[in-house]
């Protein structure tokens, strides 16, 4: 009996071995360009173009003689030869996946509308102060008119059917789904486009998901649109159609590109050119009106000849360091222990081999810098952003106010309104430089519970009350005063579900109607600002906080403790006159201004303690040169 | 290691005053008088006795009384200097901030001015004599003229006075030089270690010195009644 049972373990044994060893099979062999060989040297990818293959078939190559001309897949040019699944997991597409940890808070989609005095922060990672896209009912189709211009494709991108709105994954199936742009990061060719009049991020903005990747290439032009096409529309079929309105997109390739059997020569290349980083990482500050970039610096370590992606890497996985200390925890990047400033700058205290001056980084001495700094203060607090100013610089960053795209607004007062150095206390409990925005936007409230409303039910009711006269032509706020917004609750009192009430968060205030129907304010945590920790630009260290002195900080009228944040908001007649950075700092004010103060004596303490230091020196130099004497005398017999 | 470093230093430093207090047997009764009850009492009568010395004599002229002054004020800010540099750090193990910080910087100038005045003041009186070591006389064949005979902890107050004086140096000086833009990351990690070992060390002698000096005092109570 036991034999029996024992042939029975076996066997079960042997058929979960054997059941793995299938598992294991099933998995997908690397192919050609997953797996480096080692070799430095750029391989040449000269390939065949291939379309968007149909269900179940093979991919068709592209030829120049092709009527349509199709646009080319990435998901099936660039899969080829490289896994395009795994590319999917990397960082700039994984946002979606609720599996992968959401890291240090970040640049949220701040979403922004005058018309209806909303800017809100987006997110699908799970960063506090974010909400869901869906929450104010963006379809991942609506998601992508709205930010798809600054994306790489990937991730909510290839999600255009996962949504509850039936007409939207119809339309799938005409602007086909917004695959990862590969060529947006690594193609070196200066040809390539991203936001002129044709180029990718107008295509996103058009619709034209399927045909985006194509158009950013430097041998195609793609020209109409997907917006008014029918849904019979095959874009692989000529389109005919007597609707004038309906014009497909079209592509034109440069037939010059196309060489031996038709293939082409893309320039790619894993050491992306810093253009290609700041299509959607740009940012530009504000000064005096101003907003041209040939008044301002780059970050230090692109005038010492690195690009972004010596410090932010990632292997085939495309899972990219992000930079910040302690994103060890967060990543599975074998670099993300070193990629912070620390990495490159200082030695690992836990590595046995020196570690510091990668990339030939200057070692930092940190002359009369107590150590307690490095406790209290991120690298950036006092490297990175403008110098602290007593008034905030305001910025604009590509991903908020689409910079580098035909047609996006140049002006300084287009929402959001960002601000920044902002000295605050970071996630990790050191003070970092932040970007900050005020969150304004309508929502209702179950107990403790805010809820934002879908923008489609705010446009509704707003628009009864905000006028076209409140409106500004350079994308500010409206100009609204309290009874407007106690007008839009009103009209939204109805449209809440039982239980709830509808409130308006503007300015760190929570205003609502009381039972009476008068407007109300509170300040609220909940209406607290949204900020994320930057890190560029990095100014040289010659313009590093505390350069000059202590007092770079610790002085009584100091930006960095006491510069004001102002509170921005559509309310202009409530708008406070700011809050103090100490208090996002979490110390108490009056330590701070005391502690600040006592810097004016600080030399004066120097002098006198170096003073008593002397005086008690001399007292001992002296009573040992007397006692050294009395010795001498005794020993040589001279004593008195 | 500096936290495991002080705590054991202090509680040896207690547990030694401690057991040398047992051994060498305080004459309580010249002091507090023979016919008291309630002995248990006597080491809080010895507090109290501490307490006193802390008035200025009354037959003191100004000179005597300005030390006196200066070795409480340098006394109180010792205590204050020790309450705030070692609570954090040894304590709470955390980096001394906040208004420990901003109390101890204070009271350092203080400390550092009271203990420069006392080093003038008090130098004088505090040279070692010849007769205290009546061995090494001995071995050098000298015959001291001196017949003063020295009060019983003298040697021992002394000893301590000048090793605190000695380590002011280091003290103030491991504080006041990171104030300066010389020493790098690495050299401040090392001044400040400089610092909280010196002080450390500072703290012990001015115990035992505050020790001794009250058992001397005792002893000059007793014989005086």
């Amino acid at each position: 009996m036991a034999l029996n049972n024992g042939l029975k373990i076996n066997a079960i044994l042997l058929a979960v071995v054997l059941a793995m060893a299938n598992v294991a099979g099933a998995v997908e062999p690397p192919l050609l360009g997953d797996v480096p060989d080692g070799s430095r040297a750029t391989p040449l990818h000269l390939i065949p173009m291939l379309a968007e293959p149909l269900p179940g078939k093979e991919p068709d190559q592209i030829y120049p003689k092709n009527d349509p001309a199709l646009p080319f897949s990435t998901k099936a040019t660039c899969g080829a030869c490289h896994s395009y699944d795994i590319v999917t997991t990397g960082w700039h597409f994984n946002a979606v996946d609720s599996n992968v940890p959401a890291g240090r808070i970040g640049q949220p989609w701040i979403f922004a509308d005058p018309l209806t005095a909303t800017v809100i922060p987006l997110s699908y990672r799970d960063w506090p102060g974010t909400f869901r896209p869906q929450q104010i009912g963006l379809t991942p189709m609506g998601f992508l008119g709205h930010f798809g211009r600054q994306m790489p494709g990937g991730g909510i991108g290839e999600m255009l059917d996962k949504t509850d709105n039936p007409d939207e994954v119809l339309r799938v199936g005409i602007t086909g789904q917004l695959e990862i742009d590969c060529l947006a990061c690594h193609n070196t060719s200066p040809g390539q486009n991203m936001g002129s009049a044709a180029g990718y991020a107008i295509q996103v903005i058009k619709g034209n998901y399927r045909w985006a990747a194509t158009a950013s290439s430097e041998i195609a032009y793609v020209s109409g649109t997907t917006k008014n096409l029918p849904e019979s529309y095959d874009f692989r079929e000529p389109f005919v159609s007597s609707d004038s309105k309906a014009k497909p997109p079209i592509v034109e390739y440069d037939k010059s590109a196309f060489g031996h059997n038709d293939w082409v020569q893309f320039d790619i290349s894993v050491h992306m050119l810093k253009q290609r980083c700041y299509f959607c990482h740009s940012n530009v500050d504000i000064h005096d009106g101003r907003t041209e970039k040939w008044s301002a610096d780059e970050d230090i370590h692109l005038y010492a000849g690195l690009t972004c992606v010596d410090c932010h890497r990632n292997g085939f996985k495309h899972n990219i360091t992000r930079g910040y200390p302690g994103e060890s925890k967060d990543s599975n990047n074998v670099l993300a222990a070193h990629s912070s400033c620390e990495g490159c700058h200082l030695n690992n205290k836990d590595s046995n081999t020196p570690a510091a001056g990668r990339f030939a980084a200057p070692v930092p001495a940190h002359p009369g810098i107590p150590p307690i700094h490095f406790e209290k203060l991120s690298c950036t607090a006092c490297h990175s952003g403008p110098w602290p100013k007593a008034e905030l610089v305001r910025t604009k960053t590509a991903q908020a106010h689409a910079l580098g795209i035909a047609g996006a607004s140049k002006e300084t007062d287009v929402l959001p309104h960002l601000v920044y150095p902002v000295f605050a206390k970071a996630q990790d409990g050191k003070i970092a430089p932040h970007k900050l925005f005020w969150p304004a936007y309508w929502a209702t409230m179950d107990g403790n519970n805010i809820t934002p409303l879908n923008i489609d039910a705010v446009k509704a009711a707003a628009g009864k009350v905000i006028t076209k006269a409140a409106y500004s032509k350079t994308g500010d706020w409206p100009n609204l005063k309290e009874e407007d917004i106690a007008n839009v609750l009103s009209a939204m009192a109805s449209d809440v579900e039982a239980g709830a009430k509808p409130v308006y968060i503007a300015a760190g205030k929570l205003y609502s109607l009381d039972e009476a129907g008068k407007l109300i304010s509170v300040e609220d945590k909940i209406a607290a600002p949204y900020m994320w920790p930057i890190a560029h630009d990095v100014r040289p260290a010659a313009q590093s906080l505390g350069v000059r002195s202590c007092g770079d900080c610790h002085s009584t009228n100091s930006p960095f403790f006491f510069g004001l944040v102002p509170v921005d908001s559509p309310l202009k007649q409530v708008t406070a006159a700011g809050v103090e950075m100490v208090k996002f700092q979490d110390l108490p004010r009056f330590y701070t201004k005391a502690f600040a103060w006592s810097f004016i004596f600080r030399p004066w303490l120097k002098v006198i303690t170096l003073a008593c230091c002397a005086v008690i020196a001399g007292v001992l130099l002296l009573y040992a040169l007397k006692a050294l004497y009395f010795v001498a005398k005794i020993f040589v017999g001279r004593e008195s | 290691m500096f936290r495991e470093t002080a705590i054991t230093g202090f509680i040896a430093t207690i547990v030694v005053i401690l057991l040398h207090f047992a051994v060498s047997k305080p004459k309580f009764d010249n002091v507090f008088g023979k016919d008291r009850g309630l002995r248990l009492l006597d080491p809080l009568r010895f507090l109290v006795f501490l307490m006193t010395l802390i008035f200025v004599e009354q037959k003191w002229n100004f000179a005597g009384a300005l030390r006196k002054l200066i070795l409480l004020v340098a006394l109180f800010c010792l205590i204050v200097l020790a309450v705030t540099g070692f609570v954090p750090s040894v304590i709470y193990d955390e980096a001394i901030g906040s208004w420990w910080l901003f109390i101890h910087a204070i009271m350092a100038g203080i400390f550092a001015v009271c203990m420069a005045a006392l080093a003038v003041l008090w130098a004088d009186r505090n040279r070692f004599d010849k007769n205290y070591l009546p061995w090494l006389n001995t071995i050098l064949r000298r015959q001291p003229k001196s017949t003063v005979t020295p009060e019983r902890y003298e040697l021992e107050i002394k000893i301590c006075f000048w090793g605190i004086f000695v380590l002011m140096v280091p003290v103030i000086l491991s504080a006041i030089v990171s104030m300066f833009k010389i020493f790098g990351t690495h050299g401040q990690e090392v001044l400040l270690q400089i610092h909280r070992y010196c002080t450390f060390f500072l703290t012990i002698l001015a115990i035992i010195y505050l020790y001794f000096a009250a058992l001397n005092e005792m002893e000059k109570t007793a014989g005086r009644s």
